[in-house]
């Protein structure tokens, strides 16, 4: 693993944090609508012990930072946020952990263990109009633009045009899992909270990359 | 509604507090993560066994940790699950070259919190599982659960993993006599009261002068159905009556019978229910082995109790035999 792996994920992981806190409001707001409105307080509560943290965090290699950060915000973030956010870095460590070079095929792995994390600790799966049905099909599709050799830069572009795409998408869904699915019906025709705030997320990776 | 509480917020930690003092040769209190344990504990050379869930459901848990019992429990606030690094905390204080259990009740908030200790706590390197109790037939998935709740039976499954861990079973064995007794227990409940969490002052939920619930779950989540108050032994019948089906227990059937209060009612008339259950099994040659009659899992201040059977065998009555020093002496 080189150096340039670490700073590119520490970079990404920075970018996540100050995004969940500074729409902290925003992703409140979008959750209020079907959900019980505490999307963005959690995340923000959470990634801001992240930052607090930071300058303290081992970084002996990806798959210990990441771990670090699991830690940090499963202990902070409440309800059933935290349980799920905590997994989803914690599978992307231990994917880290499976390889020397965190290249195109790592990133894609971590994603995978994120998402599968995230389905066996939340019991969902595509369709349940969740961050899922945003983060999975963007998953596929890095994985497409990888195997048809896109660059680095078209692969992010890409990634973060497809988890738009499909966070959009998720209003004509209806909510199985989470507090949003006590609306029933009546969550149809908004967009689920958590896919829209991870695509909010991603975007600004993507547009501030170094 | 009068209650005994200074700070509402401080309602756990200042229970916790009175239970260290009262037993300080046995128990230890840590409050940085609301953790009562062994005082002697943890011990190297037997599985450690841990309970956690929300609190108001005394004397489960933390009165019921001590030798041959719990090793420690975790308790989160009134009815909520323990935060997760109270969890990841405990299951790391209580690590054991033997290995950690951590038993949960099934509700969807303290299983997510339990799982993801696990596998924090096992990518460190301490062996630790997880096994969930559901021992409530009254209804299959409910406000707080994919799946059946966990309720008063927990305490039959606690009671045979930690003699067997007390013995010295390793980490699978003590998995397997867990799974064993949770498979073979069986709890419905009845609430005649709504119970009032100190942080909220008033009832948690509206049940008329003359309405009890049938088949509550211990947070007074909605059971089966609401009914007119009826004569004891038909709220026997009424409880008594989906437990045996559900099993199914049947003639010649040796059982443990507890009679649960749910935190409001009188011992006496706990033990007017225990007299009309034990008839009723008797009358379909289901005999008791073993009975338990008393607060073994409450609602707070909830009128309301619950009956749970276990079928027995040698084993599980011998482990159910075995010695236990907690704070509360109902053996």
């Amino acid at each position: 693993m080189s150096a340039t792996d670490l700073a590119d994920v520490e970079y990404v992981v920075h970018s996540l944090a100050q995004t969940a806190v500074d729409k902290e409001k925003e992703f409140g707001d979008l959750d209020a609508v079907v959900g019980d409105g505490d999307l963005g307080y959690s995340l923000a509560r959470g990634f801001e012990k992240v930052l607090a943290d930071w300058d303290s965090l081992k970084r002996d290699d990806v798959a210990t930072f990441l771990q670090q950060i699991a830690l940090a915000i499963s202990s902070r973030i409440g309800g059933t946020s935290g349980p799920l956010w905590g997994t989803a870095f914690l599978r992307a460590s231990a994917a880290a952990k499976a390889v020397d070079t965190i290249d195109g095929a790592a990133v894609v792995a971590m994603l995978r263990g994120a998402t599968d994390g995230i389905k066996t600790r939340g019991n969902a799966d595509l369709g349940d109009k969740t961050l899922l049905d945003a983060l999975i099909p963007a998953t596929d599709e890095l994985e497409r633009q990888l195997a048809a050799g896109a660059s680095p830069e078209e692969c992010r572009a890409a990634f973060a045009a497809k988890i738009r795409e499909c966070a959009d998408a998720t209003s004509s869904l209806q909510a199985k899992r989470g507090r949003a699915s006590y609306s029933g019906e009546r969550s149809i025709g908004s967009p689920d909270a958590g896919a829209v705030a991870v695509a909010i997320i991603a975007e600004r990776i993507v547009a501030d990359w170094p | 509604m009068k209650k005994f509480v200074n700070d509402p917020q401080q309602f756990v930690p200042e229970m916790l507090e009175g239970l260290a003092l009262a037993n300080p040769d046995t128990l230890k209190y840590v409050p940085e993560y609301n953790l009562i344990m062994r005082a002697d504990g943890p011990d190297q050379n037997k599985v450690s066994i841990v309970q956690g869930s929300g609190s108001g459901h005394e004397p489960a848990h933390v009165m019921i940790v001590g030798k041959g019992m719990l090793d420690a429990a975790c308790p989160g606030d009134v009815f909520a699950a323990p935060p997760f690094d109270y969890v990841y905390e405990t299951t790391k204080l209580m690590a054991s070259p033997k290995g950690v259990l951590l038993l949960v009740n099934n509700y969807t908030g303290d299983k997510m919190v339990f799982e993801m200790a696990q596998e924090m706590t096992s990518a460190e390197g301490i062996e630790v599982r997880t096994l969930f109790i559901n021992d409530d037939v009254s209804v299959e998935d409910s406000t707080y659960t994919i799946g059946r709740r966990g309720v008063a039976g927990n305490f039959f499954v606690i009671k045979a993993v930690a003699a067997a861990a007390e013995r010295g079973a390793d980490l699978d064995e003590v998995i397997r006599i867990g799974e064993k007794v949770n498979s073979v227990t069986r709890t419905m409940g009845v609430a005649l009261t709504a119970c009032t969490p100190p942080a909220k002052g008033s009832p948690l939920f509206e049940l008329g002068e003359d309405e009890i619930e049938m088949g509550v779950g211990i947070h007074g989540e909605p059971g089966r159905h609401r009914a007119k108050m009826m004569p004891a032994n038909e709220i026997v019948e009424e409880l008594l009556g989906p437990v045996v089906k559900d099993l199914p227990f049947g003639d010649g059937d040796r059982v443990a019978l507890m009679v649960n209060g749910l935190g409001g009612t009188p011992i006496s008339e706990l033990y007017l229910l225990y007299g009309q259950a034990h008839k009723r099994l008797a009358e379909q040659g289901i005999s008791v082995g073993r009975s338990y009659v008393g607060e073994y899992c409450t609602s707070l201040d909830m009128a309301g109790a619950s009956i749970t059977l276990v079928r027995l065998d040698d084993e599980i009555e011998s482990l159910l035999m075995d010695p236990a020093e907690i704070p509360i002496r109902v053996f």
